[in-house]
């Protein structure tokens, strides 16, 4: 833990060379991981992850240095390494601690820490079990991953925060073949939540029967046509869409510098009036919830994009300097080796107004997208890509057949303007996000849309 | 770090763990970034991490930690007995009393560790300053990065084996914005070495100028079957996401569709993939692999043929083979799996203008992008944003973006026609010449 007066001498120390701002984040971290494979526990490893980083602004020049030395010496060894780089003449005091209490909107029943090898190991079998009922699939690999940070932030201007963070996932993925083709499927759903988790969220047998039902289906589906068609993205991992497209570059990593191509484009429409778009840390229990981020700022539920209107971006502080603006609670990063930046939490497209089956029989001959794989952007050019699981080609507004091998290439920009469907019910689903603060757990989501035409990559 | 080991070793056989490894890891990194004329990111690192594993009634447990109080001595001896009771892998758990000798590997530069943060500083704003003095179209260096590292790895088992590894290297990398009107283009330089070159300033400014201006004109080509020439760089990175199916791991997994086909063709005669810690300066180049067994050159596949498998010690037992040196640990807290060292496909005899002549007309692919979504290392299939160019009458003509490539890596081993001269490894332990893949489906307008 950070006791007050240590984070009073690091800040101070850290001062000393004309820096305006200072910050000390300590973490301690305990991640457990089991594994199972072909039926049996394959490894179960525990880590525990320590260190802490400190940070020093001047104006908007930013230095970090990181360490696993959490002893008082060594931290004030790191705020004298992270000075060292600074060379100004402001002359900034340190506030005393506020007494600052955070929110806890996040409530954890049970720690998985305190949960036996055996009770964990069952959920495993539970699912394993039902992968044993496909005959095609010939692996599954399932794992189940827990993890307790405990942060403490402090910085020159008076906040000493501290929090507990509890994650918890299971991850199914299915092999199916036939001897000469392999096909996957996989499901891997999470909170922040503890073990609790298995009562309230996650059934591992409904997630098995899911990653089996993609990988056994797409065995047996030809190559998907490639070309440019209409698209239909269904609700939940959908959402990586937004995601890609669009978030990555609503992000201030990108907009403070100009590289983005929303960049500029405040109060102007970037979307098609059926797009509202929220980015909401304040969701109990979400994956990608806060309490407060990895600055100690208070969560806030953000309006991306009302009615195809461009209204926030996502800020920390750093980029809030650089633009003028206020920060979000968007500061987030991976760990003690990472600086924070800008970064999504729970990131979707609103719920809409539109029949999903409506959207289906009235869009012709494409491609209907029933499960996404992951993707990627370079958010100064808005091109991104992603892959899709589980596709259907449709053919006069009906789906005639299950298609492999697709994936989605456009440039966000364009693909907002042509949504012209969205669905009624909104559901989220789990990713792990990476950029420059490292991986951080986001939730993407969506109703079902409707994209009139797109880029389908495809081998046939 | 010698006597929190000894004591780690200590209580672990106390405890009743029969055989004990340590790993451990240190590393010392700089890092910084430029944007606009200052520096934007400044990160110093000086981190330590200890993994211990250990067999308790013939099974496996792991446990680690980063941070070294008396407390974590007995958490991690209680957490490798817990994780060894959980296991239910039996017969496969070994801990190695290492080999007669190992080769003799130098990959540390001491003259590395002595350039000063400021020079590395100096290396970003010249590299940005050059970049952006060429060309109005030029907007930006929308990623500049310097990145230094000084990283070590010691083995120390209860059966005698202490054998320890240093290496240090430099990474940059620059990426270019252009526009011009309502076009736009990104193109990126990386470049990784055990030097640091300040004339990379120069250089990475001009290529990443050069190849984000070509790339402003970028069209789309028609949806359709087109020879494919993959370049360097582009196959580089092909490779190493599929290079999982030599691994008899992914293979006992029922994860490789390579499982029980040594000794049969499984590509053309036109290719052989060599893995060689050895090579000079490689990025994995080492003595010694994660498990403290001794490591060699090998051929894996020879003119088409499939000649073995990655081992580590476990999957070697299974499959009744020796260990070919390849376990390898993600990073110090991750289980032992197996992986490739310094990987890549045999040069052939001709240059890229060769080959491109040899095509007559199609693509040439220079980035592939999306491979951790669009690439599926269990079925071979891949389906992924691509840019490159045309090739017409033999030569180099218009550029290409916004198309996907798509097709299995199974299938295009097999297909390969040619293999180039120019191998290249950018910026990782994988590399490639160019090579003739034969026809792909390229999805564009």
């Amino acid at each position: 833990m950070l006791r007050q007066d240590t984070a009073a001498a690091v800040l101070e120390e850290a001062l000393t060379t004309g820096g305006d701002f200072a910050e000390i984040f300590l973490e301690d971290r305990r991640n457990n991981l089991m594994t199972m494979r072909s039926g049996r526990i394959d490894t179960a490893t525990s880590n525990r992850l320590h260190g802490a980083g400190v940070r020093i602004y001047s104006g908007v020049s930013s230095v970090y240095v990181y360490t696993n030395d959490t002893s008082r010496d060594g931290l004030i060894s790191c705020a004298r390494r992270a000075a060292a780089a600074i060379h100004d003449d402001n002359e900034t005091f340190r506030t005393g601690f506020a007494d600052t209490e955070r929110p806890d909107n996040h409530i954890i029943m049970e720690l998985p820490g305190k949960v036996s090898g055996q009770r964990r190991a069952e959920k495993l079998r539970a699912a394993d079990a039902v992968l044993k009922t496909y005959p095609e699939v010939v692996q599954g690999v399932i794992s189940y991953s827990d993890s307790e940070q405990r942060v403490w932030i402090a910085n020159s201007e008076g906040l000493f925060k501290n929090d507990l963070r509890v994650y918890s996932r299971l991850s199914v993925n299915a092999v199916a073949s036939d001897g000469t083709e392999n096909q996957t499927g996989h499901c891997s759903p999470g909170a922040m939540q503890g073990f609790e988790i298995f009562d309230r969220t996650v059934d591992p047998e409904m997630c098995a029967h899911q990653a089996a039902r993609i990988a056994v289906t797409m065995l047996h589906a030809p190559l998907c046509p490639s070309g440019t068609m209409p698209v239909v993205i269904d609700k939940g991992f959908g959402g990586v869409i937004f995601h890609e497209a669009c978030g990555h570059s609503l992000e201030a990593t990108s907009v403070a510098p100009g590289n983005s191509e929303f960049a500029g484009k405040l109060g102007l429409r970037i979307a098609s009036e059926k797009v509202t778009a929220i980015d909401d840390g304040t969701i109990p229990n979400e994956w990608g919830s806060e309490n407060i981020d990895d600055e100690g700022n208070e969560p806030t539920r953000l309006v991306l994009i009302e009615k195809g209107i461009l209204k926030n971006y996502m800020i920390d502080r750093l980029n809030a300097r650089k633009m003028g603006m206020g920060v979000t609670g968007s500061g987030r990063r991976q760990g003690y080796m990472y600086a924070p930046t800008s970064r999504m939490r729970n990131t979707y497209i609103a719920a809409g107004e539109d029949s999903e089956a409506e959207m289906i029989a009235t869009m012709g001959d494409g491609l209907y997208c029933r499960s996404m794989g992951g993707g990627s952007v370079d958010p100064s050019t808005g091109k991104f890509n992603f892959a899709v699981e589980e596709g259907y080609l449709v053919r006069g507004g009906r789906i005639v057949q299950p298609v492999r091998g697709a994936s989605l290439i456009g440039r966000g920009s364009e693909i907002l303007m042509k949504i012209d469907r969205v669905g009624r019910d909104m559901q989220m689903a789990q990713g792990m996000c990476g950029s420059l603060s490292g991986s951080v757990p986001t939730n993407v989501g969506q109703p079902m849309i409707r994209v009139t035409s797109l880029t389908v990559g495809g081998a046939r | 770090m010698d006597e929190y080991i000894e004591k780690l070793m200590k209580a672990a056989a106390e405890k009743g763990i029969s055989e004990a490894e340590v790993y451990l890891a240190d590393s010392d990194s700089f890092r910084a970034m430029c944007q606009q004329g200052s520096i934007s990111n400044y990160t110093v690192n000086s981190t330590k991490g200890l993994s211990l594993r250990g067999i308790v009634n013939g099974r496996m447990g792991y446990a680690a930690t980063e941070a070294f109080d008396d407390e974590s001595v007995d958490q991690l001896v209680t957490a490798v007995i817990e994780s060894a009771e959980l296991s239910e892998e039996e017969g496969t758990a070994e801990i190695y009393p290492g080999d007669a000798d190992y080769p003799d590997v130098n990959n540390y530069k001491e003259e590395l560790d002595l350039v000063t943060p400021q020079e590395k500083l100096d290396y970003i704003l010249a590299a940005e300053k050059n970049l952006l003095s060429g060309d109005d179209r030029i907007k930006a260096a929308t990623y500049n990065m310097i990145s230094t590292a000084s990283a070590g790895v010691r083995i120390v088992n209860s059966r005698g084996l202490d054998l320890s590894t240093r290496d240090n290297y430099c990474v940059t990398f620059l990426n270019a914005l252009a526009k011009d009107g309502s076009k736009t283009a990104s193109a990126g330089v990386l470049k990784a070495g055990r030097t640091f070159d300040p004339e990379n300033a120069r250089l990475s400014a001009e290529e990443a100028r050069e190849k984000a201006l070509f790339m402003l004109d970028a069209e789309p080509v028609p949806t359709g079957e087109y020879r494919t020439i993959f370049d360097p760089y582009a196959m580089s990175d092909l490779l190493s996401v599929f290079s999982v199916i030599f691994s008899a791991e992914n293979a006992q997994q029922n994860m490789s569709l390579l499982k029980d086909k040594e000794g049969q063709v499984i590509a053309s005669d036109k290719v052989t993939l060599i893995d060689d810690p050895l090579l000079p300066g490689g990025f994995a180049t080492r003595g010694f692999d994660d498990e403290g067994v001794r490591t060699c050159t090998r051929e894996i596949v020879r003119d088409g043929v499939f000649v073995t498998l990655l081992h580590n010690l476990k999957t070697a037992r299974k499959a009744g083979v020796s260990s070919t040196g390849n376990a390898h640990k993600g990073s110090y807290s991750a289980p032992v799996r197996v992986a490739p060292s310094n990987f890549f496909f045999k040069p052939g005899e001709k240059s890229l203008e060769q080959l491109m002549e040899d095509m007559g007309s199609g693509l040439v692919i220079t980035e592939v992008s999306g491979l951790h979504a669009g690439a599926n290392t269990v079925s071979g299939d891949f389906s992924l944003i691509a840019e490159g160019y045309t090739v017409t009458d033999g030569k180099k003509d218009r550029p290409v973006d916004r198309i996907t490539v798509a097709g299995n890596f199974y299938r295009l081993l097999q297909a390969v026609r040619a293999v180039g001269n120019d191998l290249v490894f950018p910026g990782s332990s994988v590399g490639s010449p160019s090579v003739d893949v034969g026809e792909l489906r390229i999805a564009g307008k």
